[in-house]
């Protein structure tokens, strides 16, 4: 771990150094995650606005996905460093707080990815409004059952605000609409395993549930993966993704996966480093910049294939 | 009257002492600890889930199915701790070789097979590596793997992209979902079988939901795999090697045993394990991914060691570990469906492993004071989990009501709160919500804490008048909860008053299992 933050450290300093020559603004981008689908959705969007603004990224990823200590460490070596703004997506919102402070003291703008900081200010939030998103994916969802059908709900981390939010969301959107319905609920740390073992043993011990709804797509080709497993065929048990990740709308046109609402994965990646490209060049930058969202169902895939150019 | 010198004649031995010498053998096994710890838990789902049925076959089947991946990964495991060695890179070279194996079978067009060969022999070539420089280089196992946990993982990422596989060939569903029943029950389905045929198929059509949809090749395999590798170190010279370097190696090497070809060969088998389970896992996933199998080596090492194998080599055994992976695997199916709260599951998930181990550990002491004691202890467990019941009720409306007077106060003199702080303020009505709660789950609480308490004390010291007494107390305890509309918490007593009740006795059955037996 040491050998590995001293290292960081090293190519920061060279990327600083040669930037500094070539008179580029340096962006500090700590992203949560380089091997999640998603994440590498969000980077590739960082990556491009930061081509279009001329702008030299130095993108640093935690050691695994949820180490904190190692993003406090990257983000201090940034200010240290000297970038000129920074675009993090916290794995810890309060975690990353004290963090975040120093940097605003002095003077370094800081835009939020994805996940919001609490207990310090940023420059700006950008990122879709998870809880919002969520309620329209749970009532979207209860047009596909009907009232008093048994449901299950995979969730994400609860120790983290997008999964608490997602989950409310879903809960407050399904419910709402389906007030008898029972909804029975498989924990997960954003691990495909764990969705796919809970929904198992779920469907195992009884044949009544009509649908699976999930927080996050890894959560989604974990429960088809456990519906295979026990020899369902696509549609006998309806389910509902979030992410809009490319298996799962490829499952989607398979006749699996029944709704998806998904994020403008890219936009986040690509607004955010905006953002910090203007806020480093001193202009006045949104809040809170919502990066908005799109319900695919199997009518509006084709479209949406289109639009985040899933071949 | 028999001497107690001489083993009693078959036809003398009273049913209790019968029961008391079953039990002396039960507890001669190493996974017992673990079994035991299977049963409770597994009466206690069953209570806890009325509206589901844990034991039915399906469900333990799903659970073996589930265990499978990881269990060949612990197999392996077990047999480097028994050499008293460690690899903490299974779960990292799990992940690579899965997807390895995934990525040259879509990307590179390998047919299904040769795919299969390139990742167990991976798995060999990283086992090959880790073993030499353990051996042959002397370096502490500890720090190669450790190494290692991080090498294979970085490489499985560089290798693919940390991109998913997007299609698996059927192949992979051999060793994973594929069901050996499924094609004769379609054919009965088409109506196309006669005679015989026809009644089995009818046979398995009949009993699919309850039994056959899970009667699928993971689990054959993990049976067939744990036969094969107890086989192996029952009954072989690899097999006695294996235990005489892990208990000691100095010693073993004197006898003329090539401690260092055994060592390399035996973190070979290992890393092949880790890339058996990877193949394993691929035949019930999605798709193949590079991050599959993180944290896999804490859980196979707390597999091996909830089934009694010591971490220092040298004692355990193949079975034990197979019984601790059915126990992790059993913990996290029948929590979901008692749709226990998540951060609850993760704190019960610790306290059973606990009591797995403590009960390996009094197991070995053979002293009936550890007993009585362990034994006390799950009593006071128990009486804890009873407790808490009303108590978090209670505590969480006391902790809220904190929570909204500190933020209060702090605004009247005049701070500033965070957004955290000021959603911990309450409208009167809330508060008086949370006075209610209070108050009404305050006197079960109290009744209890006392039981609790008292329980916590007994552990310690005790007479068996008190115990018996004690016991009694739970039983009772049972009338004022229901009223008060705990029911959830009975079958918690109930298991306490058996635990120390039991705990009364454990010096006399002792005894008795001395004179029965005098050697054990």
């Amino acid at each position: 771990m040491k050998i590995k933050s001293i290292f960081t450290g090293a190519v920061i300093a060279t990327l600083v150094a040669a930037s500094s020559a070539s008179a580029q603004d340096v962006i500090g981008y700590i992203t949560k995650s380089a091997t999640n689908a998603g994440w590498m959705m969000i980077n590739q969007g960082a990556q491009d606005a930061a081509e279009e603004e001329g702008v030299t990224l130095v993108s640093v990823g935690p050691a695994f996905q949820g180490d904190l200590s190692s993003q406090l460490e990257v983000f201090e070596n940034l200010v240290a460093q000297g970038a000129k703004a920074i675009g993090v997506a916290p794995v810890d919102s309060a975690g990353i707080a004290p963090a975040v402070n120093d940097a605003m003291n002095a003077g370094i703008p800081v835009i939020a990815i994805d996940t919001g900081v609490s207990g310090a200010d940023v420059t700006s939030f950008v990122a879709t409004d998870n809880q919002a998103v969520a309620k329209v994916q749970g009532s979207v969802a209860a047009t596909l059952v009907a009232d008093g059908d048994a449901i299950i709900y995979v969730t994400g981390n609860q120790a983290q605000s997008t999964g608490q939010e997602r989950r409310d969301g879903f809960m407050a959107g399904f419910t709402a609409a389906r007030p008898n319905s029972e909804v029975i609920v498989v924990p997960t740390e954003w691990n495909s395993q764990q969705a796919q073992e809970g929904v198992e043993a779920i469907l195992n011990s009884r044949d009544d549930i009509k649908m699976v709804a999930n927080a996050w797509d890894g959560g989604t080709m974990g429960a088809k993966a456990a519906l295979e497993n026990l020899g369902y065929g696509a549609g006998d048990v309806k389910l509902v993704g979030f992410d809009g990740a490319s298996d799962a709308i490829v499952a989607m046109d398979a006749g699996w996966v029944h709704a998806n609402t998904a994020q403008m994965l890219y936009q986040m990646g690509y607004q955010g480093i905006k953002a910090a490209a203007a806020a480093a060049r001193g202009e006045d930058v949104a809040g809170r910049i919502d990066t908005g969202f799109f319900l695919v169902t199997p009518e509006t895939s084709s479209v949406y294939k289109d639009m985040v150019g899933i071949k | 009257m028999a001497d107690a010198s001489n083993p009693l004649p078959k036809s003398k031995i009273a049913p209790q002492d019968q029961f008391i010498l079953w039990m002396v053998r039960f507890f001669r096994a190493e996974w017992s600890g673990a079994l035991l710890a299977i049963i409770v838990l597994g009466i206690a789902i069953e209570i806890a889930t009325p509206n589901t049925l844990f034991f039915r076959p399906s469900n333990l089947m799903t659970i073996m199915n589930n265990s499978a991946a990881i269990g060949i990964v612990a197999a392996g495991m077990t047999l480097v701790i028994l050499t008293a060695g460690i690899d903490l890179s299974v779960g990292s070279v799990m992940g690579m070789t899965a997807a390895l194996t995934g990525y040259v079978a879509s990307f590179w067009g390998f047919p299904p097979y040769l795919a299969i060969m390139t990742g167990l022999a991976i798995g060999m070539a990283v086992g090959a590596f880790n073993g030499t420089l353990v051996a042959y280089f002397g370096m502490p196992a500890f720090i190669v793997t450790l190494a290692g946990l991080s090498i294979w993982r970085g490489s499985g990422h560089l290798a693919t992209s940390a991109q998913a596989t997007p299609k698996l060939p059927e192949t992979f569903d051999t060793f994973g979902r594929y069901n050996p029943f499924s094609a004769l029950r379609d054919a009965y389905k088409e109506g196309e079988l006669t005679g015989f045929s026809q009644t089995l198929g009818a046979f398995i059509d009949d009993n699919w939901l309850n039994f056959f949809r899970t009667f699928q090749m993971s689990m054959l395999i993990f049976i067939g795999f744990f036969i094969i590798i107890a086989i192996l170190i029952a009954n072989t010279r690899y097999g006695r090697y294996v235990y005489a370097i892990g208990s000691n190696e100095p010693g073993a090497r004197q006898a003329g045993i090539n401690t260092k070809l055994y060592t390399l060969i035996t973190y070979m088998i290992c890393s092949f394990c880790a890339a058996l389970g990877a193949l394993l896992f691929l035949g019930r996933a999605p798709y193949a991914k590079s991050d599959y199998g993180q944290m896999w080596e804490l859980d196979a090492i707390a597999a091996v060691v909830i089934g009694g194998t010591s971490l220092f080599g040298g004692r355990g055994s193949l079975w034990g570990t197979f019984m601790g992976v059915i126990l992790l695997k059993l913990i996290n199916n029948g929590l979901t469906l008692a749709q226990l709260n998540t951060f609850w599951q993760m704190v019960v998930t610790g306290g059973i492993i606990l009591v797995a181990v403590g009960i390996d550990i009094v197991r070995q002491s053979k002293d009936p004071r550890a007993v009585r004691k362990l034994l006390a202890g799950v009593g006071a467990f128990m009486a804890f989990l009873s407790l808490m019941t009303p108590a978090s009720i209670w505590l969480s409306a006391k902790i809220g009501i904190i929570e909204h007077n500190a933020s209060v106060a702090l605004r009247e003199i005049g701070t500033s709160l965070a957004p955290g702080q000021n959603s911990r303020l309450l409208s009167p009505a809330d508060v008086d919500a949370y006075q209610a709660a209070a108050s009404s789950t305050a006197f079960g609480s109290l009744l209890l804490a006392i039981l609790t308490i008292v329980t916590g004390v007994m552990i310690f010291r005790t007479t068996k008048t008190a115990t018996l007494i004690l016991a009694a107390g739970f039983v009772l305890m049972i009338v004022p909860v229901v009223i008060m509309g705990y029911q959830i918490t009975a079958p918690f007593l109930i298991l306490g008053a058996v635990a120390i009740a039991a705990s009364a006795f454990v010096g006399k059955i002792f005894d008795r299992a001395r004179t029965l037996q005098p050697t054990g």
